[in-house]
């Protein structure tokens, strides 16, 4: 069934597991895997889209790169965040890290 | 546009790849340890460059491939090999916390889905079914054309994302030192 | 303005009352910190009041009476005027007030040299003075009931003018509590009246009672009400227990106050009103019982104090007592007369004995005898004038006055109220002499060893004596026995005086008879009082002053009864345990609990309720990034729900 619906549900799901997984995750880098679910889940509904909705299929493909992309730039930052932190508190549970508390 | 047996194959294909994400999110998810989860991970967004060649792009496809398996999942597991969190205890998981945010994810699947399902997508009038304006040549030209700013942007994103990188990871060396 | 200069009467009056506010008001304001100005600006002023009052007495002797008033409060139904109401009970009273008050201001020049609060002294002596004039010559019962709650101020200050002193500043507080009891019910009884008459002029209320124009039921009540300001006033039963603790204050002021003018205020007011007292005769019934068990409680515990001053103290409330007998028994000129002569030997008494206290340094009348009391012969001899006077000795002032009353109370349908009058009498007598025998014949005679030390000591003290302090004492007192010796004698055209005038209705009408009739059938009774007076001090005399007496007093044989005489009659105990109990264990117990829990613990509860719920809403900033995540998109899944469907 090669229909919109399908690339739609399926992209809601991995969005929700990469939500759950940023919710309930205490390791960092857990939680940046998780982040790197939902971009791409958000990849393919423009992917989707590109396919089933839009004039110009060279859009799509334009704004996938672009995303693509900036999911390389924030996991590079992320990564070295996760360093820094982990060098401050010596932990990398995310638990740990509650000195906004009030 | 391919025979009813061929068809068949085809879906087979369709649903085993949509099976493999899934699965591979799952992997990504779950698991407490952490490689378990980057290999997941590997195999989430493997299957999802199999959900953009079933889409039609194949330079897509491949750029994921690239990108994503390739630098940033080697990434994350240098990362992981280089910083020994492997042997750091994690306390054992509060189930307050699993259960609400099995909620909410829940809460929002069944957002999205409906919202999916409900809406009637239109596609635009002038849609044009010509097999050329997939080509790589296309994209090439539109991103040096028509998407110029997009091309520049990424560009530059990706040279403070390393500056940036870099100059985290050398304070928090030196602060810590 | 213009009128005020024309008119020498109201000039007078005006002058007459009002310069002691003066005085005050620039003792109080200006020269506090120099005490001499301050007596002498006070004396002046009390003596131009005195002149003035006399001026007044003599330039409106055989006139009718004058009403001076402007309408203060007017509205619907309700007109009440500030004025001056001269007749003659008024003159005469302020008359009484601007002498007294005159040689008392004279007197304290030399009893309260060298106080530190002498200016105080004086400032409030001055405050009395006016508040005590305006209220004789008040014009309507609410510039009276103002100025009456002014005396009853001045009182406290003057009570409590040792105020360092607990006993002191306690019973300046009882004092002053007392009185607003009474005149709680004063007020009721004037709202009554404004109720159901409309009016508070003196003259009008009198007019209309007499005139049978007011309705029993609001007379009863209202007199009732009203007497009860007098009950306060005038210490009668049972609001009689302030008077006695009111001797902590100078004994000037006991002479002056609580012996000739404020109390006598209540009295005053009762003569005021009396054409409106006497047309219900059930207040005045119950005014004439109230009257006699004050009269018989307060000599009972006169006859077993050794205080000098609390003598006189008891001796007060109980002539007051008898005052309110006279009047309550429709003996209008009695009640006046025994009052204008109360005053006089009264005060008399109570100077006196400030002379033994300013020079022993003790109120005790046995240590004031063994030290030597009787070797000071002017204070002597005139407290034994004022004594015999007080008993109903014949030819002095008292006399008279006493055998008025009891020639009024015999004209009662029931003798009990004579027979009371009587035995009043003898008490009074025997209480009098005994403190008098006492002094001048102490047991054991005076003391020798002090004798050498006080010789010495009164050599400088002769010299002092024969100094300014000593005359400032002497003069007044001496003036005071004369008054004593003479009044008596005037008896006659001051009745005429007084009764000539006044409105002419049934009750003072029986008075008029009773006058003619007084000087020929009542010779029996003028021999059973003098006779009553004579057995009492024959008592005291047996007790006291023979050689070899045992100086006990009969009354010591019967230690229970001793004991309830001393404790006056456990009023004072029982008004601690009322007080103990239902206000303080009752009302402030309530107020504090209320202000404790109900306005503290609302407001601890708003301050304790806005902490905890923020302590309850701060989990929301538990710094966890990962709730926050949640929240937010709980939030926005259902908002997207909440949209679709």
């Amino acid at each position: 069934m090669n229909s919109l619906p399908v690339y739609l549900v399926v992209s809601a799901l991995l969005f929700s597991l990469g939500l759950l997984g940023i919710l309930q995750r205490r390791n960092l880098i857990g939680m940046l895997i998780a982040v790197e679910l939902l971009l791409n889940s958000a990849n393919l509904n423009f992917m989707a889209f590109n396919r089933f909705l839009t004039p110009d299929p060279v859009t799509g493909q334009v704004i996938a790169l672009f995303v693509m992309g900036l999911a390389a730039a924030e996991a590079a930052i992320g990564l070295s965040i996760i360093l820094a932190l982990y060098r401050k508190m010596h932990s990398i549970n995310i638990e740990r890290a509650q000195r906004l508390k009030g | 546009m391919e025979t009813s047996s061929f068809s068949f194959i085809i879906q087979a294909a369709f649903w085993g790849t949509i099976a493999l994400t899934v699965a591979g999110a799952s992997i990504a998810v779950f698991p407490r340890n952490i490689l378990y989860n980057v290999l997941g991970l590997a195999l989430a967004l493997t299957g999802i460059a199999g959900l953009y060649l079933f889409l039609g792009s194949f330079f897509i496809a491949l750029m994921q491939l690239l990108i994503y398996v390739g630098a940033i999942c080697i990434a994350i597991v240098f990362a992981i090999m280089l910083s020994q969190p492997l042997h750091l205890e994690i306390p054992p998981r509060a189930t307050p916390k699993v259960a609400m945010g099995l909620a909410a994810s829940a809460v929002f699947f069944v957002a999205a889905v409906s919202l999916a399902l409900k809406t009637n997508w239109l596609p635009a009038a002038a849609r044009v079914s010509d097999a050329s304006l997939w080509s790589v040549e296309n994209i090439g030209h539109a991103l040096l054309t028509r998407y110029e700013l997009v091309f520049e942007v990424i560009s530059l994103v990706l040279l403070v994302a390393i500056i940036g990188a870099v100059v985290t990871a050398g304070f928090s060396r030196r602060l810590s030192q | 303005m213009g009128s005020l200069i024309a008119d020498p009467v109201l000039l007078a009056t005006v002058l007459g009352t009002n310069l002691p506010f003066l005085s005050m008001a620039a003792i109080l304001l200006f020269t506090r910190s120099n005490p001499s100005l301050s007596g002498k600006m006070s004396v002046g002023a009390i003596a131009a009041a005195a002149v003035c009052s006399i001026f007044l007495l003599a330039k409106l002797y055989s006139a009718s009476p004058i009403q001076y008033h402007t309408l203060w409060l007017s509205s619907d139904r309700l007109n009440i005027a500030f004025g001056y109401y001269l007749d003659p009970l008024s003159l005469l009273t302020l008359a009484i007030v601007g002498v007294v008050a005159c040689l008392v201001q004279i007197y304290s020049l030399g009893y309260m040299a060298g106080d530190p609060g002498y200016s105080r002294y004086y400032a409030f002596q001055s405050l009395f003075a006016w508040a005590m004039m305006n209220m004789v010559i008040a014009g309507s019962m609410l510039q009276l009931f103002v100025f009456w709650e002014m005396v009853g101020l001045a009182s406290y200050f003057l009570i409590g003018f040792y105020y360092e002193k607990w006993s002191a500043s306690q019973a300046g507080k009882k004092a002053f509590v007392m009185n607003r009891v009474g005149d709680v019910g004063f007020f009721l009884g004037l709202i009554w009246l404004v109720i159901g008459f409309g009016n508070l002029g003196i003259p009008e209320l009198n007019h209309a009672a007499s005139s049978n124009a007011l309705p029993q039921s609001l007379l009863t009540v209202s007199a009732l009400l009203i007497f009860c300001g007098v009950v306060g006033k005038s210490a009668q039963f049972p609001l009689l227990t302030w008077l006695p603790d009111a001797m902590e204050g100078p004994t000037p002021v006991s002479a002056l106050l609580h012996s000739a003018t404020m109390v006598a205020a209540g009295v005053y007011m009762f003569s005021r009103l009396f054409p409106f007292f006497a047309a219900s005769p059930d207040a005045m019934v119950i005014a004439l019982a109230i009257g006699t068990v004050t009269m018989l409680l307060s000599s009972t515990m006169a006859m077993v104090t050794y205080d000098l001053k609390q003598v006189w103290a008891y001796s007060t409330v109980s002539q007051l007592g008898m005052m309110v007998m006279a009047l309550a028994a429709g003996g209008y000129f009695a009640g006046v007369f025994h009052l204008t002569t109360h005053a006089g030997f009264k005060a008399l008494l109570f100077l006196c004995s400030g002379i033994f206290i300013h020079e022993f340094h003790t109120n005790d009348m046995r240590i004031i005898g063994k030290q030597g009391g009787r070797k000071l012969k002017i204070p002597l001899v005139c407290m034994t004038i004022g004594a015999l006077a007080l008993s109903g000795f014949p030819g002095l002032s008292g006399f008279f006055s006493k055998e008025a009353i009891l020639g009024q109370l015999a004209t009662q349908p029931s003798k009990i109220w004579l027979y009371a009058g009587l035995l009043g009498a003898v008490m009074t007598a025997y209480y009098s002499f005994r403190l008098i025998f006492h002094i001048l014949l102490p047991k054991g005679g005076i003391e020798e060893k002090h004798h050498a030390e006080h010789a010495h000591s009164s050599h400088e003290h002769e010299e002092e004596h024969h100094g300014y302090i000593f005359w400032a004492m002497a003069i007044p007192v001496m003036i005071l026995a004369g008054l004593t010796l003479v009044l008596g004698w005037i008896e006659h055209p001051l009745e005429h005086f007084l009764t000539s005038h006044v409105v002419q209705a049934h009750p003072v009408q029986h008075v008029a008879e009773h006058a003619a009739e007084h000087g020929g059938g009542g010779g029996w009774l003028m021999i059973t009082g003098i006779s009553a007076g004579l057995l009492g001090i024959f008592a005291a005399w047996f007790e006291y002053g023979r050689k070899g007496a045992s100086r006990k007093g009969f009354l010591s044989y019967f230690p229970a009864i001793w004991k309830l005489f001393d404790y006056r009659w456990f009023l004072d105990m029982f008004y601690r345990r009322s007080l103990d109990t239902f206000v303080y264990g009752g009302l402030t117990s309530l107020f504090t609990k209320n202000d404790r829990r109900i306005i503290d613990g609302g407001i601890d509860g708003i301050c304790l309720l806005t902490e905890g719920s923020g302590r309850v809403f701060s989990f929301l900033q538990s710094g966890m990034l990962q709730y926050n995540l949640l929240i937010m998109v709980l939030a926005a899944g259902a908002a997207v729900l909440y949209f679709l469907y």
